[in-house]
């Protein structure tokens, strides 16, 4: 039996291979990939910091002696007043101009007027006038500039676990971070997948040979292996080309941050994940008579994996409040939810074994209704079923 | 008797019966015709044969060297369906490789067979071409060869012939008579009725899910073909319609009548029993063909007086 699945699976993988929009995506994706996330930071290295030319019209003759080196601000004194130093700002294109009144000392306002907009100028200079207001305050109360820096310094936290906490370190938020992305991928990539190709099997009238020579629950598990066959290979042909790159731009011990995740955890769910969710897809492809037809109950389920996304903000910010650990067990959101708390918090054993087990039953018994659909559905030609129909299947007691 | 034996096999889904306790048997070395119009329950049934669904109640036993299977194995069964496809973007040859394999077929022996019947059917230069890229005629024998390949013993052909030319039709024939001269016992639906009386040994007929008649094309025929006659003549034939071995008559034009004779009532006797005096100026007497028996028993008897024109009648209180 196992070698007739075997063989459903190396089919639906050679047919992919074999099929040209296959390998262009296959090809395509890790271009459109660099380009999205490789680009900006490349241009990021090669663009210069700008340089900002700021004229300054000091009615009170301090800011030469503030004594600020500044990286890519220019200050030039202006002698003249407001009306001239705007005509020189326009002829020599600077950023723009800033007017420290008589009134600053005392109120602390001045003003920057700009030819070009530009917010790191800005916050630049405030700091460069905090200083300047400081420093000559300070001279008011005799106070010296060791004794102001000494007065203003911050304070500076570091946060360190336990030697015995055994909370995960950074590298492990990475991997999580990478396996849901792993998850999501291989259910909607490979899931989509996975559906039209139940459904073109349908519409190709192929489904009924097939079921001549095989059963309908070895055509399923058949599909549902080799698409996440096929999803592992594209990964890992792009994790081939994308993996110097990361290791080039990101700067980031990728080795070092696999030994540190929980593999075998990850490994679990991210399973478990795929198997719910494929058998989902694959149940509801065979509903199905072309993708068109959808309606909206199927537009629904198909949506039922993005639940994860709803928590993942509430659980990152308290991984180990009620939400998160309801999140990480109920079966539905548990595959992305127990990988990610896992990363990065200490998830009680218990509560892991909770997951898992809730995880193991459901995909059980998703897996048994998505067989019995599909295998009332795969032989149904003509239209798309809705919600009463595919109800009613699942109550028929023999279907085989 | 070796081959198919189908004995009560019901179905139901939800409250409807689509097959309602049907026996019938196909003989190894005959090529059995299953009839029926459209609905009749007879996808239903060939999909419990091949064990695509199990029945809800009845058996199915194949008998082949003197072994009896409960239900046909599936490495014996070869199917072409009705409504025909392929893998469209895979190539000839991997689909036969991918079909056959799932009989068990060792891969050189398909490509073995797989370039003789190609080379039979003048295919062999498209067996790396793509499906999409095969006309239907074409496309409709790589399905006949996915479907013998594997050289099963129970041979299922859903409307074989729809879509093909005469030429290509006659090669069909020829090889289908072949493939039960060689002992497959081999399941034919169809609804051309010519071919079908011309290549079928036995015939069983369902309606509406019920067995309406199972026998050789002979058989059937004298079940349900009564004798039609239709009579020419100037003048009122009151004394030929009214013998006692008219069952009933119509008289669809002014100058035409149709007879049904009663069951049992051989034409010479019925030639025997007209009068001289009758004025007849043509007469022709023909049993009723398998088509007209067929479209009978679609309509489910005939209630139409004007259905007599070209649907001469029977017994359709049989079919009722």
């Amino acid at each position: 039996m196992m070698r007739q699945t075997w063989k459903i699976a190396q089919w639906e993988i050679m047919r992919n291979l074999r099929n040209k929009q296959f390998i262009i995506g296959l090809l395509i994706t890790p271009l459109i990939m660099l380009v999205f996330a490789g680009l900006p930071r490349l241009l990021e290295r090669w663009n210069e910091p700008q340089m900002l030319t700021y004229y300054v019209v000091d009615e009170t003759q301090s800011i030469m002696d503030s004594g600020l080196t500044l990286s890519n601000v220019e200050l030039k004194i202006h002698t003249g007043g407001s009306d001239s130093a705007e005509a020189v700002v326009r002829d020599t294109d600077a950023t723009g101009y800033l007017v420290i009144s008589a009134e600053f000392l005392k109120t602390g306002e001045a003003s920057i007027i700009y030819q070009h907009r530009n917010h790191e100028g800005v916050a630049v200079l405030q700091s460069v006038l905090t200083n300047v207001l400081q420093q000559a305050r300070v001279q008011e109360t005799d106070m010296d500039r060791e004794q102001l820096v000494y007065l203003t310094s911050e304070s500076s936290v570091v946060a360190m676990a336990m030697e015995d906490a055994d909370v995960p370190d950074s590298h492990g938020i990475v991997v999580g971070i990478a396996s849901i992305v792993l998850v999501f991928f291989l259910v909607f990539s490979s899931g989509t997948m996975l559906m039209q190709s139940a459904l073109q099997e349908k519409r190709d009238r192929m489904a009924e040979v097939v079921l001549s020579s095989i059963s309908s629950s070895n055509l399923m598990q058949g599909k549902i292996i080799g698409h996440f066959l096929l999803g592992i290979l594209q990964l890992g042909f792009w994790l081939l080309l994308g993996l110097p790159a990361v290791i080039y731009l990101l700067d980031f011990p990728v080795l070092e941050a696999l030994a540190s995740a929980n593999l075998p955890l990850i490994i679990f769910f991210v399973l478990g994940g795929y198997l719910l969710f494929s058998a989902v897809f694959v149940g509801i492809g065979a509903t199905m008579e072309d993708l068109q037809s959808a309606g909206n109950s199927q537009g629904l389920v198909i949506m039922i994996p993005m639940m994860s996304f709803l928590f993942i903000a509430p659980v990152v910010q308290n991984p180990d409040g009620i939400i998160a650990q309801v999140a990480s067990i109920f079966p539905i959101t548990s595959p992305v939810i127990m990988i990610m708390r896992a990363a990065i918090t200490r998830v009680p054993m218990w509560q892991i074994m909770a997951s898992a087990v809730a995880l193991g039953i459901t995909v059980v018994i998703i897996g048994m209704m998505a067989a019995k659909i599909f295998r009332i559905g795969m032989l149904m030609y003509g239209k798309t079923a809705d919600m009463g129909e595919i109800m009613k299947w699942l109550r028929y007691k023999d279907v085989g | 008797m070796e081959g198919l034996d189908i004995k009560q096999i019901r179905k139901e889904y939800g409250a409807k019966c689509a097959v309602d306790s049907i026996s019938f048997q196909a003989r190894a070395g005959e090529i059995t015709g299953i009839l029926g119009p459209n609905g009749a329950g007879k996808t239903t049934a060939i999909r419990m044969i091949m064990g695509i669904t199990a029945p809800d109640d009845g058996e199915i036993q194949f008998s082949l060297n003197g072994t009896t299977y409960p239900g046909v194995p599936k490495s014996m069964v070869g199917y072409l369906p009705e409504e025909r496809g392929l893998y469209k973007e895979a190539r000839v040859i991997d689909v036969l490789f991918f079909l056959a394999g799932l009989k068990n077929v060792d891969k050189a022996v398909i490509k073995e067979r797989a370039m003789t019947w190609l080379a039979k059917f003048g295919l062999e230069d498209y067996a790396t071409s793509k499906i999409e890229q095969l006309s239907k005629g074409m496309a409709q024998k790589v399905q006949f060869i996915a479907s013998i390949l594997h050289q099963p013993k129970l041979i299922i052909l859903d409307e074989p012939f729809s879509g093909l030319d005469p030429v290509s039709q006659d090669v069909f024939k020829a090889e289908i008579r072949e493939l039960a001269n060689q002992g497959a016992t081999i399941l034919l639906s169809s609804h051309q009725m010519n071919i079908v009386e011309e290549l079928c040994d036995r015939i069983f007929l369902i309606h509406q899910g019920r067995e309406v008649s199972y026998g050789t094309v002979q058989e059937i025929k004298e079940q349900y073909g009564n004798y039609r006659v239709i009579v020419w003549a100037h003048q009122d034939i009151h004394e030929v319609v009214s013998l006692p071995s008219v069952a009933h008559y119509n008289q669809p034009g002014s100058k035409r009548w149709v007879l049904t004779l009663k069951d049992g009532v051989r034409p010479a006797d019925f030639l025997a029993s007209i009068p001289s005096t009758a004025t007849i100026s043509e007469l022709s007497i023909a049993r009723m063909s398998l088509h007209d028996i067929f479209v009978k028993i679609a309509q489910g008897g005939i209630n139409d007086e004007t259905d007599l024109e070209d649907s001469p009648m029977g017994n359709h209180a049989e079919l009722a």
